[in-house]
């Protein structure tokens, strides 16, 4: 599984230039490159991890595109797309909310917005989590996965709703629970373990940021067919 | 009479951990059973089991005649409504009477069926001042309140209650075992896991306690409530009526507040007597 | 001085026109163990929310009169699982997150975590992940959190909510030794018959504002059991219409007795 040990900032590193590459490199080479190692991150983390929601959620942008667009633009736009997705997905598997904490406060970044980029990011585990309960409650109220449109849509609407409801609800009681726990803003954060930031690392990273201006400067200036 | 709830020598793990070891008991309809014991005990692994959300490794749960190994949970629901811990989360609908009335509604009854069970299980709890409202809008102890009346409706053979009364204060858990003790007279079978041994005393009258995922015990819950030294090694403490009746040698030894009262008031008279 | 005092403190939550407390005057010395009771609603948790400065700092709405504090506070809420940061992989790791957020060093870390753990017999399951443990586990593990961060003042909501027997025992013990360390203790409790023996003193709220103030002997008094807030053996003295005045424990009932 890739991503498991590597520094937090390389992960975000990978997330962050792979769909810019599939935006500045020429189309459908360019994408197709992109999408699929953004897909093959994916799938490290596990088919159910992280292929099929990759796809499943990249899926209804294809639909969607091939709706407006000729077959040449679909595939261009869908394959940035994807690889935007497919980049999320893997970083939210193999991102590790505390080591991205520990990781900004030993860089010195404050611990506040430290805290908060980690917690959007543990939200979906801790929803899907909520999710299966919701859902083990309302099959225990009668309410049955299968069945026709309506009774599938009303299905979604017994599980989303909850789900929705109950997050937002939470939000105010958890940004009030967070305060209980020590963040008060100006004050530097002990870090308990910092992840390990070999040299080797640091130096790919800001390869990848300086591959990525590149690329973006050749596209700029050198003008291209596409 | 088929028992409207029986556990043959059930056994349940999660992965290599074992939860539950060869589990036996039988609930007959109208029996109101209290399910004690520690924390990580197994107490809502078996609410799983019996909500068929899990099946055991070993043995069978039935409900009624039913072996929950062939049902999914919604069929189950048609017999056992459960109502989980922080069910009060799991409130969706834009008022409480919608919310409450999802259940039977997705039992596919009738319409005018759906609306009598709405507003009879509204009435048992005391919410119909409020079936109008939003669920988020009414603090979080009339919620609860909701997701049980919600339970009420399904009108099954058997109702399962994972801790229905914390956050509830003095008021609410008596509506709550009012609810319970007239659903009882209507033969309903009643399991209620609680902590709370007071609610249990006023409430139930028969107590399972589960030690690390046996069986412990299984009797009248008056006598166990009462006794200090079986209930020790099993982490519960007898409640403060049951340990006053103990100390006080009420005759009886009553568990309950309007007994134990009934029975001091019949004492004292006595000793005033010539 | 007083670990806190609140005077004539009145609050009032975003767009709510009626105030959740209403003149409220209360004072709890280091050492004091001060219990707030009431029915569901009458503005414990509030009360709780001003008393550690998080409202109206972070809830919004307007507060009337003053609030004072001698130290740090700590708060428990009644909800482990809002409270839990999310973002920790042991029970260790979370309970040390506090401290790491107050930047202490990492000696002092140790030695705060290390003690409440053992404080709160979670030694155990120091290594398990937060998000494996049950309800009741995961409440002494968010106490553990709140006092590593050695607050003077410590509030709690509810704490026993989620504890089964055993649990709530240990921890009214701990609230004794916490008080007798010299810590101020503000602790909002529907568990009334563990009250005579935690609490110096009780506070009676009803719709946000002090009903009345005394030591645990106030849940034996008529107004409170008709109230329903008396201990148990109290409300079976009253019910039973045996003379005044109704024993507070089962020891004075007893004595009473005989």
């Amino acid at each position: 599984m890739t991503g498991a040990r590597l520094h937090p900032f390389t992960l975000l590193a990978i997330a962050g230039t792979l769909p810019a590459f599939a935006w500045i490199l020429p189309t459908p080479v360019g994408g197709a490159w992109t999408a699929g190692i953004a897909l093959a991150l994916a799938a490290s983390r596990g088919l159910r991890a992280g292929l099929w929601p990759a796809l499943l959620t990249a899926a209804p942008f294809w639909l969607f595109l091939l709706l407006l667009h000729d077959v040449p633009t679909t595939i261009a736009i869908g394959l940035r797309i994807t690889t935007m997705v497919a980049s999320f997905v893997w970083l939210v598997a193999a991102l590790e909310p505390a080591r991205l904490v520990e990781a900004m406060v030993a860089a010195g970044r404050s611990a506040s917005v430290a805290y908060l980029l980690a917690a959007t990011l543990s939200a979906v585990p801790v929803l899907k989590t909520r999710a299966q309960r919701i859902v083990e409650a309302q099959r225990c109220r009668g309410l049955s996965p299968r069945g026709g449109i309506a009774a599938r849509l009303r299905a979604l609407r017994a599980l989303a709703l909850p789900l929705i409801l109950s997050a937002l609800h939470e939000v105010d009681e958890r940004a009030l629970a967070l305060e209980t726990r020590g963040l008060v803003p100006g004050i530097r954060r002990t870090p308990l373990a910092p992840p390990p930031d070999p040299v080797l690392e640091r130096a790919a990273r800001w390869a990848l940021l300086l591959a990525c201006l590149a690329a973006l400067v050749r596209r700029l200036i050198v003008p291209s067919p596409t | 009479m088929i028992p409207a709830l029986r556990l043959e020598g059930v056994s349940f793990s999660y992965g290599t951990v074992p939860v539950l070891a060869n589990v036996s008991f039988s609930i007959a309809s109208g029996e109101r059973v209290a399910l004690l014991g520690r924390n990580g005990a197994g107490k809502s692994t078996l609410v799983r089991l019996i909500a068929g959300l899990q099946w055991p490794d070993q043995g069978i749960v039935w409900v009624g005649d039913w072996d929950t190994r062939d049902c999914v949970p919604e069929q189950l629901a048609w017999r056992v409504a459960t109502v989980f811990q922080h069910a009060d989360q799991q409130l969706f609908a834009t008022s409480v009477r919608d919310d409450v009335s999802f259940g039977p509604r997705a039992l596919g009854v009738g319409e005018r069926e759906v609306q009598r069970r709405t507003e009879s299980a509204l009435e048992d709890v005391d919410l119909t001042a409020h079936a109008d409202q939003h669920p988020y809008d009414l603090p979080p102890g009339l919620r609860k309140l909701a997701a049980l009346a919600g339970a009420l409706a399904l009108e099954p053979a058997l109702l399962v209650l994972d801790e229905p009364t914390i956050g509830l204060d003095r008021a609410l858990r008596a509506r709550v075992t009012r609810a319970l003790l007239e659903r009882s007279a209507a033969s309903v079978a009643l399991l209620v896991i609680t902590h709370d041994l007071t609610f249990a005393a006023e409430t139930l009258d028969r107590g399972l306690v589960l030690d690390r995922g046996t069986l412990a015990c299984d009797e009248p819950l008056p006598s166990l409530l009462g006794d200090a030294t079986r209930l020790e090694p099993l982490g519960l403490a007898p409640p403060p009526v049951a340990a006053l009746s103990t100390a006080l040698d009420l005759p009886g030894r009553p568990v309950r507040e309007a007994e134990a009262a009934r029975e001091l008031a019949r004492v004292a008279r006595g000793r005033l007597a010539p | 001085m007083k670990s806190l005092t609140l005077d004539h403190a009145s609050f009032w939550y975003p767009a709510t026109a009626s105030p959740a407390l209403r003149d409220v005057s209360l004072e709890v010395g280091p050492g004091e163990v001060v219990a707030l009771v009431g029915a569901l609603g009458a503005g414990a948790s509030t009360l709780l929310l001003v008393a550690g400065d998080l409202a109206p700092r972070v809830t919004g709405g307007r507060l009337e009169g003053a609030v004072a504090r001698r130290d740090r506070s700590g708060i428990v809420l009644p909800t482990p699982w809002t409270q839990v940061s999310g973002m920790a992989f042991t029970v260790w790791d979370e309970v040390a997150f506090g401290p790491a957020n107050l930047g202490w060093p990492a000696h002092e870390i140790s030695r705060q975590v290390d003690r409440a753990l053992e404080r709160l017999e979670l030694v155990p399951l120091a290594s398990r992940d937060p998000t494996t443990l049950s309800g009741g586990e995961l409440q002494r593990v968010i106490i553990a959190a709140i006092l590593a961060m050695d607050p003077g003042l410590v509030l709690f909501d509810e704490p026993a909510a989620e504890l089964d027997a055993e649990g709530a025992r240990t921890l009214w013990r701990l609230i004794r030794v916490l008080a007798k360390e010299g810590k101020g203790i503000l602790l909002a409790t529907s568990a009334l018959d563990a009250l005579p023996e935690v609490a110096d003193r009780v506070v009676w709220l009803e719709q946000g504002a002090v009903r009345a103030v005394g030591t645990p002997d106030v849940l034996a008094e008529a107004a409170a059991c008709e109230a329903g807030l008396g201990t148990s053996v109290a409300t079976v003295w009253r019910d039973s219409e045996l003379p005044e005045p109704a024993p507070l424990t089962i020891i004075d009932a007893v004595r009473r007795w005989r």
